[in-house]
């Protein structure tokens, strides 16, 4: 429990320290890069300044957090995205209301960001460690067939779709690639989404020098990983069983 | 407080906010490997390390993963406003974890000390790049597809809420007559069914 706190208190704050600062500098965005999501700049120019909505806006998505930490162990990517950036906004305007001078500032974002962090995600983690066995192995129970079914039919499903309804040359490329990496890694995923980026590629812009790269790489890949794996191997043995 | 402010506001200092961001999400990563919890990612991401932590197989978190990566790291530069959620969220804590368990480097994800100069290191990196495109190329570089395959991997995630329930109704009838209430509950509340799904089985379940 000690440890777990003292982990979840590092990482919160560093998450928070990040975050925070990376929110603060997408006001000064592109002149200087940031980080953080157009929809998060959306959300904090949503509230307008106001302490109590940044408060009450960050607060709903807490709930589904602690929910979703509870149930499958993922604290939800709005951790980073609203509580944190709406929470340490909010601290800050409590004192002054100038956003130019508190939401705007990378610096005091980043030093109330870092606590902000720190308790979110260790509160949000103790209350995960807090669940009793029984209901943590009814969780895992329940969530372990459900994840194999998306990873293994949901996932390569509308991944090939995607790929079929983006035209022909991108359909193509997302079925061979798919079917390759089905084939050699267990999983159509990571091939289809080459698939897709280089068959759009083509399709805009034909064969240019990043494309040619590209494959030349995903070949390399697919040769390396089916050697790694036994798969040349077992598919000369497989073929050499040809016989009419 | 002022030369802190200063260095922030410096285009050159953005690697440095990776690199804290990359070595949180890579821990929190580590830590729902090695505690169950901590992962900063949403149920389908979580779902995917699941696979891999009790099928070891890795192949679809680092695929997903790794698309929502580069196209992320394509698009920061051009943008000005790098997502966090792909590139960092997914990409980091999501995809390079499973990288590392693929590759059977359980030394850098079992302990915690050693994930945090990975993960710190991993952004480290990705900062690095995206300052290196926006000063080499001003007019960005572009991939096609990314919309497309970030449409569909966005997507995914609405499926794990209608499989969780089937899931629950085949571990028992409780916990499937409580993943039911779970969703309507959730659904009736403007959220996403798969967290009533999952909670409404456990407090159910609870009882039997």
């Amino acid at each position: 429990m000690l440890t777990i706190l003292l982990k979840s208190l590092v990482i919160g704050a560093l998450a928070g320290a990040g975050v925070s600062a990376g929110a603060a500098r997408m006001f000064h965005a592109p002149e200087i890069q940031a980080m953080g999501a157009f929809r998060t700049l959306g959300e904090l120019n949503a509230c307008k300044g106001d302490p109590v909505a940044h408060f009450s806006f960050g607060l709903g998505f807490y709930f589904s957090s602690a929910a979703s930490v509870v149930g499958c162990g993922g604290v939800t990517q709005d951790v980073a995205h609203r509580i944190i950036p709406n929470w340490a906004a909010g601290l800050l305007l409590l004192k002054n209301k100038k956003v130019e001078e508190t939401l705007y500032d990378p610096a005091k974002m980043m030093l109330v960001g870092t606590v902000v962090g720190a308790v979110v995600y260790s509160s949000l983690t103790l209350l995960a460690s807090a669940v009793p066995e029984k209901l943590s192995t009814i969780a895992a129970g329940v969530l372990t067939p459900a994840a194999n079914n998306m990873v293994n039919l949901v996932m390569p499903i509308l991944f090939w779709l995607g790929a079929l309804d983006a035209g022909k040359i991108t359909g193509i490329w997302g079925t061979v690639l798919g079917g390759l990496t089905q084939l050699i890694m267990g999983n159509a995923v990571p091939g289809l989404v080459l698939g897709i980026i280089c068959g759009k590629s083509i399709e805009d812009n034909g064969f240019t020098k990043m494309v040619k790269i590209m494959i030349a790489v995903i070949v390399v890949l697919l040769l390396v990983i089916g050697q790694a794996r036994g798969f040349w191997a077992k598919a000369l043995a497989a073929l050499a069983g040809f016989g009419l | 407080m002022k030369k802190l402010h200063d260095l922030l506001m410096k285009e050159n200092s953005f690697p440095l906010l990776t690199a804290l961001l990359g070595a949180a999400v890579f821990a929190g990563g580590c830590m729902f490997l090695n505690d169950g919890f901590g992962l900063f990612n949403d149920a389908s991401q979580t779902a995917m390390l699941l696979v891999g932590k009790t099928e070891g197989e890795w192949t679809t978190p680092v695929g997903y993963a790794a698309g929502f990566l580069i196209a992320r790291v394509l698009e920061g530069p051009l943008v000005g406003i790098l997502d966090i959620g792909g590139s960092m969220q997914t990409g980091v804590g999501t995809g390079m974890v499973a990288l590392c368990q693929s590759l059977g480097l359980t030394w850098i994800t079992g302990n915690f000390f050693v994930s945090l100069i990975a993960g710190a290191l991993i952004g480290l990196v990705i900062g690095v790049v995206i300052i290196a495109v926006r000063k080499a190329m001003p007019e960005g570089m572009s991939a096609s597809g990314t919309d497309i395959m970030m449409g569909v991997g966005n997507a995914a995630g609405r499926y794990l809420g209608p499989l969780t329930i089937l899931s629950a109704i085949s571990y028992s009838i409780p916990c499937g007559v409580g993943a039911i209430i779970g969703s309507v509950i959730m659904h009736k509340l403007d959220k996403p069914i798969i967290g009533g799904a999952i909670l409404g089985a456990m407090i159910i379940g609870a009882f039997f």
